[in-house]
């Protein structure tokens, strides 16, 4: 952060208008103006609420005025809004509303006014809704700065590496200790889940058992973040943040046949450990980076494709892995109303809204009507960035008005494959919007880095902005983009953030629980080039990662939230990894990546508000590749508290309501998947069934209770069937294996 | 003073709960209150004098100035061009010119109250000394979707927590083996799911879809034949979840979800039962306009709804229709007169039923729609009306609301409200009061802000309380 820059807006913000007065109108204004003006005027135009954009609490408040300019003219009663407001005949419009001033106090304020509106009330310097002191001590504007690792002492456990340090320093610190570690299968459960999103194989869980090498944990992460499936899952929690779906979400829905591109894009710059900044870049300002590496190649690179010695590689498809796609991040901003193009000014809302608080953990999209009320951001901000995005052309996704897309992205000249991404547009300056209403424009805000930030402008001539915009969110000058990272990674692995506000590290978000291991891991992100994988290795090697989840009644006491770690936290599967499981024991997962959804062809597009598009279409591939329609929730991840198409979702909501026992009573992919996990476990020998069920769907052997359980259950079940004695083993089996996928043990994580 | 609502739901789940070998020591569970569970009864913030909410919700945009806003003045001024700087008609081809245009139906004045209704609702009419209707209504937008998001969540643009959400965040449920927020929709309404949805406050908040037909909640339907194998089948998952949850101690989310299987069996029982109508009267059915054995049309809706608060729902809505085939009659106004006879009976019946079933001082019934239509078109001919946000009406009747009153008026062609004009947020603040709700106190803390159903607007209609 440049604090020249806070330097010169605190001067901006203190200067004093050079009136001389006699002591006299200073005594009038604290005897007869200050407590009209605290009396009758403040409630609606002070801190808490500022009607018409105005403060009357202080000097340069009044100076600066609200929608409708200053609010009074030193020496020019007649002339001053204020003035013009109490006097005004007309009930409806007079100030103060419902109350009309008596006519001393009337008098005073004109006296006030006429003698030059003295006010000794100085402001403070602020920010949005920041004083300009407390913004520059803010804990996440401070610099990261690499904190020594402290030493352990007194601890049972050895850290494994510094995240241990960190974490056994603060438990010490109130006479707690990590819980012993986890067992082997608990262990492999816990990470493959992490990792993969979905369940460990019997096989695996072998080969980890029979592996007595002190490195056989570390092989084991090795595989899983190697895997394909490691993208997928850690591209969902992505997904989730940019609220990606496949529809554009306005009043008929449109389709978006080209936005998996971009799913694609994420899940696949996950699998190759693309360096996070780039990963921020190339969605940010993809086209650009492109557009200037593609005249790179073109400069030093022979064609690799040739046909009679001639350039062929445009006839080539295009990578899977193209940065104009990644800017499908912006394109795929929701829409809104009828005939989109007029409610432009609400998807860059949307766009400023999932940029601050996923790549920033800032609320700038509260600054569009006013100013922040609790941040360093304001609504200047707010419109500096959203210059830079209307400067920026979106892709059309049809609309009831205009059903057909159009500025699409063309990726190879002779080919058919589109984006939906952005490219440039005409670069201009954007007004600000008095209360947020693009019919009323205000002045017009330079494009521009955040105040608090450093508040750099775009130059002339170099475009929207996008390409400074994601140079300043990768700067080492910020450092936001790298804590809120580190943040998220660690909330994915333990269950919750060190920040326990992941997308709010601003006023009204919480305070680090261990601030320095947050500028540790911030430190170590962005020294280790910003490299993902390397960071699941730190965390998943750590003893506190590997601790076991039983609770203690001494630590309870202590900490009952478990905010020092001193357990593992039990999880409850995600929707995504419920469906997952069930399709992989059952057999049946399609374990190859999705691609486009059958969505009628273009031309045939009608959609109204009266008939949107709903069409669920099913698959047997992993829930990532699961249709996600804006208006209409999909209905199972809707119910497991799945990612919110329309808005940022930082982290997932574990509700648990009768509704979702019905769908492991009821429903019928539930039973589809069961009789083909019951069906494989039948065509065992009988000894062996309850084993391999067991396997299968938990990872161990039956307890001698379980197949008490299990045996009686079998026995009962038989007993009551109506169907031919053949068949009602069977049958029970089936039973006794939708039982077990509806049980706690398959559903949670320890 | 007797509380039937309170009375039944204990009533209910005791009979849950007898007879069934299903739930042991649910009993205890469910009228315990549990500070953990999203849907414990909570207290409200003062006394209110509502129970539950029936929420009717004509879609489409219902003509005011056909049905509840007489204005003797369209008659005479029938024909008269007008000029005005309308959201619908502004920049549209064809609409130059606008006339003001009569309406459909003919005005009477109805019961001691003497409010002026329309034909359109003849048995409704008969219900005038009952409800308080409210001719100043007025929404921030002409768009269905964006009015229907509005009435629903008080946003106009983006998605909010429904007002059923907030009723059954802000008071919790009287009977866990239903859902709090029920929606009776035979087709999706205009902007979806998010009509219901709960949005950033808790999934056990958001609205249950029930549609008529064989499954009318999804996965309701026992998938196993009979009732004695699901019974084992759940006493074996019992079983392995309590082993399970015997070595983990301190875990109130595996207890929960054990309690959710309980909970869900109820349902499964308690969800039918509640829509079976086979035990209602001919008399009761006849209130309806239902015929024996019908399970369909808005009269089920509105049965299946007094049946529905009996039991302790606390959040009924009724849509009629959805987002096709419904009241915006832009081709032409006779379409209002078919749908409201699919309404009429069965509005007039329910709270004929509901006072004869001691529960009109326990239930808030609120009658509204997106919009109204406007007074004029492009030809005095012009059969349809458009889409009109500057005014429309909308009525309240039961639990605190003054019987046979009229609140608000439009001008002399019903464009515009002239007295006590009254926005969707201010409807919103009196439905919460009614509900012993402050609006500006039922605040939900996301992404760093206290969110209201009522943003940072709202103003208690106080002359429609009783």
């Amino acid at each position: 952060m440049s604090s020249t820059r806070l330097l010169f807006v605190l001067s901006l913000c203190t200067q004093t208008g050079s009136f001389a007065f006699a002591a006299d109108p200073m005594d009038h204004f604290e005897s007869k103006v200050r407590p009209v003006l605290v009396k009758s005027c403040q409630k609606c135009h002070g801190p808490e609420k500022q009607r018409g954009g105005l403060r009357l609490d202080t000097k340069a408040a009044w100076q600066a005025g609200g929608d409708t300019g200053p609010a009074l003219v030193p020496g020019k009663p007649d002339e001053s809004l204020i003035i013009k407001a109490i006097r005004n005949p007309d009930p409806k419009l007079r100030m103060p509303p419902n109350e009309k001033l008596a006519d001393h106090e009337i008098a005073a304020l004109v006296e006030w006014v006429k003698d030059g509106a003295v006010d000794p009330r100085v402001g403070v310097a602020q920010i949005g809704g920041m004083s300009l002191d407390a913004a520059k001590q803010w804990w996440s504007f401070q610099p990261v700065k690499r904190p020594v690792v402290p030493e352990v002492r007194n601890s049972q456990t050895q850290p494994r590496n510094p995240i241990d340090n960190f974490v056994l320093a603060k438990l010490s610190d109130k006479g707690l200790s990590l819980t012993p570690p986890a067992d082997k299968r608990t262990l492999l459960r816990r990470v493959t889940y992490d990792l993969t999103g979905l369940p460990p194989s019997p096989a695996d869980l072998d080969a980890f058992l029979n592996d007595t090498s002190p490195e056989a944990f570390a092989k084991v992460v090795d595989r899983l973040l190697a895997s394909p499936q490691y993208g997928e899952r850690w591209g969902r929690h992505w997904l989730d943040l940019v609220r990606y779906a496949d529809t554009a979400g306005e009043n008929s829905d449109h389709p978006l046949p080209h936005a998996w591109r971009y799913r694609n894009w994420v899940i696949e710059a996950f699998n190759r450990d693309l360096p996070y900044d780039q990963f921020l870049r190339d969605q940010i300002a993809g086209d650009i980076l492109w557009a200037r590496a593609e005249g790179e190649r073109r400069k030093d690179e022979k064609p690799r494709t040739t046909i009679l010695g001639f350039d062929a590689s445009f006839m080539q498809p295009p990578s899977s892995f193209d940065q104009r796609v990644a800017t499908g991040y912006l394109a795929i901003a929701r829409r809104f109303g009828h005939d989109t193009d007029k409610d432009m000014h609400l998807t860059f809302e949307d766009t400023i809204d999932t940029v601050g608080k996923t790549l920033l953990g800032l609320s700038i999209g509260c600054a569009r009507c006013h100013d922040h009320k609790y941040d360093a951001i304001t609504a200047k901000d707010y419109y500096a960035l959203y210059g830079i995005f209307e400067s920026t052309r979106f892709a059309f996704p049809g609309c009831e008005a205009k059903q057909q897309p159009r500025d699409l992205v063309k990726l190879q000249p002779l080919r058919p494959e589109l984006a939906y991404a952005v490219v440039e547009g005409t670069a201009k300056n954007a007004k600000l919007q008095l209360r947020g209403d693009p019919e009323k424009p205000g002045a017009e805000v330079p494009r521009r880095w955040l105040e608090v930030l450093g508040g750099q402008t775009v130059p002339a001539n170099s475009g929207s902005g996008r390409l400074e915009l994601a140079g300043w969110l990768t700067s080492n000058a910020n450092p936001l983009t790298p804590r809120v990272m580190v943040n998220r990674i660690w909330q994915h692995h333990f269950g919750k953030g060190l920040v326990q506000s992941p997308n709010d590290f601003g006023a009204r978000g919480m305070a680090p629980t261990h601030p320095e291991l947050l500028d540790w891991l911030s430190a170590e992100f962005v020294a280790s080039g910003w490299r993902i994988r390397h960071f699941h290795k730190l965390i998943v090697l750590s003893a506190a990662y590997q601790q076991g989840s039983e609770s203690r009644a001494e630590a309870v006491k202590v900490d009952v939230n478990n905010n020092l770690y001193w357990r593992f936290d039990r999880r409850r599967l995600s929707g995504e990894e419920i469906r997952d499981s069930l399709l992989a024991v059952s057999g049946q997962l399609d374990r190859t990546p999705g691609h486009e959804h059958p969505f009628p062809p273009e031309k045939s597009w009608g959609f109204t508000q009266h008939a949107p598009f709903n069409t669920v279409y099913e698959t047997d591939r992993r829930s990532v590749y699961v249709i996600s329609i804006r208006n209409r929730r999909h209905p199972f991840l809707g119910l497991f508290d799945g990612a919110d198409p329309n808005a940022t979702t930082p982290q997932r909501q574990v509700t648990t309501v009768p509704t979702q026992a019905l769908y492991f009573l009821n429903d019928p992919f539930f039973h589809k998947q069961a009789e083909k996990l019951s069906a494989s476990v039948f065509a065992k020998p009988e000894a062996t069934r309850l084993d391999e069920l067991f396997r299968i769907t938990l990872l161990r052997p039956p307890t001698a209770k379980d197949r008490t359980t299990a045996d009686a259950f079998l026995t009962s079940y038989a007993a009551q069937l109506s169907e031919p004695v053949a068949d009602r083993p069977k049958i029970a089996w089936a039973a006794l294996t939708r039982v077990l996928l509806a049980s706690n043990e398959f559903l949670y994580l320890d | 003073m007797r509380n039937p609502l309170n009375l039944s739901r204990r009533g209910f789940v005791q009979s849950a709960v007898a007879g069934s070998m299903l739930m042991p020591g649910i009993l205890s569970e469910l009228l315990a209150a549990d500070s953990a569970d999203p849907l414990a009864p909570r207290a409200s913030h003062f006394p209110g004098k509502a129970k539950a909410v029936i929420f009717l919700f004509m879609s489409g945009g219902v003509s005011h100035v056909d049905s509840f806003d007489p204005k003797p003045k369209l008659t005479t001024d029938h024909g008269k061009q007008v000029t005005f700087d309308h959201p619908e008609t502004k920049n549209r081809p064809g609409y130059e010119k606008l006339f003001l245009k009569k309406p459909n139906w003919k005005f009477a004045p109805r019961g001691k109250s003497g409010t002026e209704i329309s034909d359109l609702f003849p048995k409704l009419a008969e219900q005038a000394d009952e409800i308080a209707l409210i001719r100043s209504m007025h929404t921030s937008h002409s768009n269905h979707y964006n009015a229907t998001l509005g009435m629903h969540t008080g946003s106009f643009t983006v998605a909010r927590p429904s007002i059923g959400s907030w009723m059954s965040y802000g008071l919790g449920t009287e009977n866990r083996n239903l859902p709090s927020f029920l929606v009776l929709s035979p087709q999706m309404p205009y902007a979806g799911t998010q009509v219901w949805a709960s949005d950033f406050l808790p999934g056990a908040h958001q609205g249950t879809r029930v549609v008529p037909g064989a499954e009318p909640v999804a996965n309701l339907k026992r998938r196993v034949p009979t009732e004695k194998r699901q019974e084992l089948e759940l006493n074996a998952l019992k079983a392995f979840n309590e082993g399970h949850l015997a070595t983990r101690t301190d875990e109130s989310q595996l207890a929960a979800r054990i309690k959710s299987f309980e909970t869900a069996a109820g349902m499964q029982s308690e969800m039918p039962a509640a829509l079976d109508l086979s035990k209602e009267s001919d008399d009761t059915l006849g209130l309806y306009g239902l015929k024996r054995g019908q399970a369909d049309g808005f009269g089920w809706q509105c049965l299946v709804a007094r049946r529905l608060v009996e039991r302790g729902v606390r959040f009924v809505e009724l849509i009629h229709t959805g987002s096709s085939n419904n009241w915006d009659s832009h081709g032409n106004m006779a379409d209002h007169g078919r749908l409201a006879k699919e309404v009429d009976q069965p509005i007039a019946g329910l709270l004929q039923d509901l006072k004869r079933q001691k529960l009109f001082d326990d239930v808030l019934v609120v009658w509204t729609t997106e919009f109204g239509r406007t007074p004029f078109n492009n030809t005095a001919d012009n059969p349809g009306r458009e889409h009109h946000n500057w005014a429309f009406s909308s009525w309240l009747a039961g639990a605190g609301v003054k019987r046979g009153i009229v609140h608000g008026s439009t001008d002399e062609h019903g464009m515009k409200p002239v007295e006590k004009p009254v926005h969707v947020h201010d409807f919103h603040a009196t439905i919460l009061h009614l509900m012993g709700l402050n609006h500006e106190k039922l605040t939900y803390r996301h992404a760093g802000r206290d969110y209201r159903l009522t943003d940072v607007e709202g103003v208690l209609v106080k002359e429609v309380l009783s």
